[in-house]
């Protein structure tokens, strides 16, 4: 069999249609220029205070909220400070401290991102020149409105995104700095700065995603990519196997051209966990998506990948003490993570093989990717014969007799991080009884993080357990995920950019982030599953468009073969990977500037505010645990994208929250009058924090709505929030005084109930704004 | 259990020096007797749980008390005859923070908030916030597991103890 890579294709009947035009463009010598045809604005590559006004009005609309993870500041040589009603030695205040932990976390996160790019950016011009041109595809003209917005410039090769890249790095040193002991001081000032980073980790991975996309020849936004393949059960785990794990997709990408070159499609298994598995399977249709992180140490305790390749981010730090359990390989791939393992990337690789074969050596740290193709492909088909016996967990009879050991102590359920019911399923298997185990392996009920096992007084192999009784559930799961597209072209932003902004489609939803979910992996499928039926575009990325795939629903199919991977109404787009996340701000940006005309060079604050008060877009980012996924989300809210969080993000220590009690918080500039008018708790907070799956999908249609939404559009809307509300709390919402302006705003359906409920409230009409903005007139 | 009734449940959570004190139901219900204008904030972990419930709504009548309810668990309340206004934690928590605020009846801010039900990470760090945020007001978790981020908190304890515990609340 043989597996073609992801190319730009045209349709077969391409030569049927009519009145067919083809423009050759211009004829000309020497390179396209990167300056626009449009003024530059205001703050073109803004430094780190040029946008602090508008982050102010955003922080003033939604003061930030603080929940401290420890009352202590651990950072300097004064020692501990308690910063529980006091200041710390060098006068820094509790609320202060968690901004600066916010600015280091969203500083960790962006550096992830664009060190990843500075990789990828690096290898693709040492490999295809810097004059290698950023091309997107015919249907998208708007190749990195990120950086045409934040830059002033549109980048035309490879070499161009160096210009972006470098400004981020300049950018965070400067925003790092600002950490230091005895620096900034202000708490609004350290989140003026967060959100200044999360827009370079915005740039970062536009940069990233645009470099992979025209080096790889990934999607370029088609919308019917191909559906490939996800679950444990897609791995034939007779053949030698190739795991990849991480965020970079250059060494996978390597290893799948080897086996291409050496027509091993029938020979070698490749398969991903987390982001590095999307990216690879959006370069070549062979590999196969294990699932997201949490799938992790499960995956590797089973045996079954005889080579794991790790490259950067997201990937557990014992990776090669898990994998020597059971006389796997690790090869290292990037500076970022080598393990402790010898250098081998300047040594002959087949001595390498050699002795990676041999056990002289548990590993190897190889920096070249193309090496590393070769290497991990022969060591995998050399080991995989001897390790035939090691492709299993241990019997599942070993489960009682080892469960009988269990001492009762609990403390395996007080450590788990989700309060899992861990020494119930113990006690159960003791008797026999496995189904408790197997259910904390279902969708991913137990994300591994493997606490449990370090607590056990007994050492007993918890998550081996959990692996073992869930394995016959899933070993033989196989799902379909749609290849990971990247940015939404510009013909789609031209169909839809009326309806979003103007609220005839409900909304834009992104579920984006981890798998640390409260209650699993389902409850973000049955999000992305309400919304789709209500016609919302659903967009996802990462892990999250993994948990969404491994749901089947009523009709036997997965989401993504049910809906249309378009950016439409009920469209479910597979964006890609982490750093695709940028094209999800990107299409938002596309809106501002081919909707409504909104210049883009160097014109962030009015992009922005344009996003906050007319695209009813939110985040969803139901288990979002990393540093990176506090950076997106921060990148997010500066451009005035909402966004609702699981319950564990509120470790993050701290949300945006507004308060639709203070009606002053509320007013609004009419830009078309003039005018400061009454508005609305629209979006009602920037980033929020849910307890529950029924809370989060209420919050999230309820910050859909947005002050410029026509009235059809804010029917729809409150339609949607009506019902939803309703179906879980068992009554109309208690806020509809709030959104409904005018009569014509009631939904046709609630009419008697939503006027009953406003007259009661003696409620009076007003009139929606013109033109919404937090700007002033100019 | 017993050796570890004022180890935080997580004990992970611990956040410094200051800890929350343990307290009986007897001291517990001395605190609402000196509070002139407590709060119950129900949380959704005992959405399915009638008997836990029906306790809860013993407390709510015995104290008069006015009810937030968190996550998803308003409806099952308002199934079961305990009138209640919808918050999420996070809501709440913000609410409680601003001396300002008119509380949930209009009367004015809270000065004793008694907790119950709210998923134990999420509760941990609602508490953290209002310890840190909210020196106007005192917070008392009811619930099964000690919390070291509250004022005063109930031990870790085993089903029947709560049980007991809870029928304690109930009776002024």
């Amino acid at each position: 069999m043989t597996y073609k890579k992801n190319g730009r294709k045209l349709d077969d009947d391409f030569w049927k249609t009519k009145k067919l035009s083809i423009s050759v463009g211009e004829v000309s010598i020497g390179r396209p220029k990167q300056e626009l045809d449009e003024p530059m604005g205001p703050t073109p590559k803004p430094s780190v205070t040029d946008l602090r006004s508008w982050d102010f009005k955003l922080l003033k609309r939604y003061p930030p909220f603080y929940a401290p993870f420890c009352d202590m500041c651990c950072f300097c040589t004064y020692g501990k400070c308690d910063l529980l009603g006091k200041k710390g030695a060098c006068g820094i205040t509790a609320e202060a401290q968690q901004a600066r932990t916010v600015l280091l976390a969203s500083c960790i996160g962006t550096a992830a991102h664009a060190g990843h790019g500075r990789h990828m950016l690096h290898h693709v011009i040492k490999e295809k020149g810097k004059d290698f041109p950023v091309d997107m595809g015919k249907n998208i003209e708007i190749e990195a409105p990120i950086i045409r917005t934040v830059i002033g410039k549109k980048p035309v090769t490879v070499g161009d995104l160096d210009e972006s890249l470098s400004y981020v790095e300049e950018q965070l040193s400067h925003l790092l700095s600002a950490c230091h002991t005895g620096q900034e001081g202000n708490a609004l000032d350290f989140e003026s700065k967060a959100l200044h980073a999360g827009m370079m980790d915005d740039l970062a991975r536009e940069v990233a995603d645009i470099t992979q996309i025209v080096a790889y020849d990934m999607p370029r936004g088609d919308g019917d990519e191909p559906l490939v393949e996800l679950g444990l059960g897609t791995v034939d785990k007779d053949k030698p196997v190739v795991l990849c794990i991480g965020h970079n997709v250059a060494p996978g990408a390597e290893i799948l051209d080897y086996i291409e070159d050496n027509d091993l499609y029938e020979d070698v298994e490749v398969c991903g966990i987390c982001c590095t598995a999307i990216d690879i399977t959006r370069y070549n249709q062979a590999a196969k998506v294990i699932g997201p992180l949490s799938k992790q140490m499960k995956f590797i305790r089973s045996g079954v990948s005889d080579v794991i390749v790790v490259d950067e981010q997201c990937v557990r730090t014992d990776v090669l003490e898990e994998a020597k359990r059971n006389g796997a390989v690790v090869i290292a791939t990037t500076d970022k993570m080598c393990l402790g393992l010898p250098d081998k990337t300047k040594e002959d690789t087949e001595l390498v093989i050699n002795e990676l074969v041999n056990g002289n050596i548990d590993g190897a740290l190889i920096l070249e990717p193309k090496k590393v193709g070769k290497v991990a492909v022969e060591v995998a088909k050399k080991i995989a014969k001897r390790r035939k016996s090691l492709k299993c967990l241990p019997d599942i009879s070993e489960i009682p007799k080892l469960a009988k050991e269990c001492t009762e102590c609990g403390w395996c359920v007080r450590v788990c991080p989700n309060n899992r019911p861990i020494m119930d399923a113990v006690t159960a298997a003791a008797k026999g009884d496995l189904k408790k185990l197997a259910d904390l392996y279902e969708y991913d009920m137990c994300y591994t993080c493997g606490r449990c096992e370090e607590e056990c007084e007994r050492n007993l192999p918890l998550v081996s357990f959990i692996t073992k009784a869930g394995d016959h559930l899933v070993k033989n799961q196989k799902f379909k995920i749609r290849a990971g597209r990247g940015p939404v072209q510009d013909v789609e932003i031209r169909k839809v950019g009326g309806p979003i902004v103007l609220g005839d489609i409900p909304g834009v939803v992104a579920f984006v982030g981890c798998s640390n979910y409260p209650n699993g992996g389902i409850e973000i499928a049955k999000m992305a599953e309400e919304l789709l039926k209500r016609r919302y575009i659903v967009v996802a990325t990462g892990c999250s468009a993994m948990s969404i795939g491994e749901y089947i629903d009523e009709d036997g199919l997965t989401l993504y073969e049910k809906y249309d991977g378009v950016f439409d109404a009920s469209g479910l787009a597979n964006i890609g990977s982490c750093v695709s996340n940028a094209h999800i701000s990107g299409a938002c940006i596309k809106i501002a500037n081919i909707f409504a005309k909104k210049p883009l060079s160097g014109n962030f604050e009015e992009v922005a505010d344009y996003i906050l008060n007319r695209v009813g877009a939110c985040g969803v980012a139901w288990g979002a645990f990393s540093q990176k996924a506090a950076a997106i989300a921060s990148g997010f809210n500066r451009w005035g994208v909402p966004a609702v969080l699981g319950p564990h993000s509120s470790k993050y220590r701290r949300l945006y929250l507004g308060r639709i009690d203070k009606e002053d918080m509320w007013d609004i500039n009419d830009l078309r009058s003039g005018e400061t008018v009454k508005g609305e708790p629209a979006p009602e907070h920037l980033l929020y924090a849910a307890e529950t799956m029924e809370e989060a999908l209420v919050s999230t249609v309820k910050m859909c709505i947005r002050p410029n939404d026509t009235p059809k559009g804010r029917q729809l809307k409150l339609s949607h929030y009506i019902d939803l509300y309703k179906k879980y709390f068992g009554e109309i919402p208690p806020d509809l005084e709030l959104f409904v302006r005018n009569e014509r705003d009631i939904p046709i359906t609630y009419k008697k109930d939503v006027m009953d409920d406003l007259t009661s409230k003696n409620w009076t009409p007003r009139e929606a704004p013109k033109e919404p903005s937090l700007l002033g007139r100019k | 259990m017993d050796g570890n009734r004022t180890t935080p449940w997580q004990p992970t959570v611990i956040a410094g020096p200051k800890y929350g004190m343990l307290v009986t139901p007897a001291i517990a219900k001395m605190m609402l007797k000196k509070a002139k204008n407590p709060l119950f904030v129900i949380g959704s972990l005992i959405k399915d749980d009638e008997g836990l419930i029906s306790q809860c709504k013993e407390i709510v009548e015995t104290w008069n008390l006015p009810v937030a309810a968190t996550g998803n668990i308003y409806k099952s309340l308002t199934e079961n005859g305990i009138k209640s206004k919808r918050y999420g934690t996070i809501e709440i928590v913000n609410l409680l923070k601003d001396p300002e605020w008119k509380g949930i009846n209009g009367e004015g801010q809270h000065d004793l908030v008694l907790f119950i039900g709210v998923t134990y990470y999420l509760a941990s760090q609602g508490l953290s916030s209002l310890k840190h945020f909210a020196p106007h007001l005192k917070t008392v978790t009811l619930c099964k597991y000690f919390h070291s981020n509250a004022d005063a908190s109930f031990p870790n304890m085993s089903d029947s103890e709560w049980t007991n515990y809870l029928e304690k609340m109930s009776k002024i």
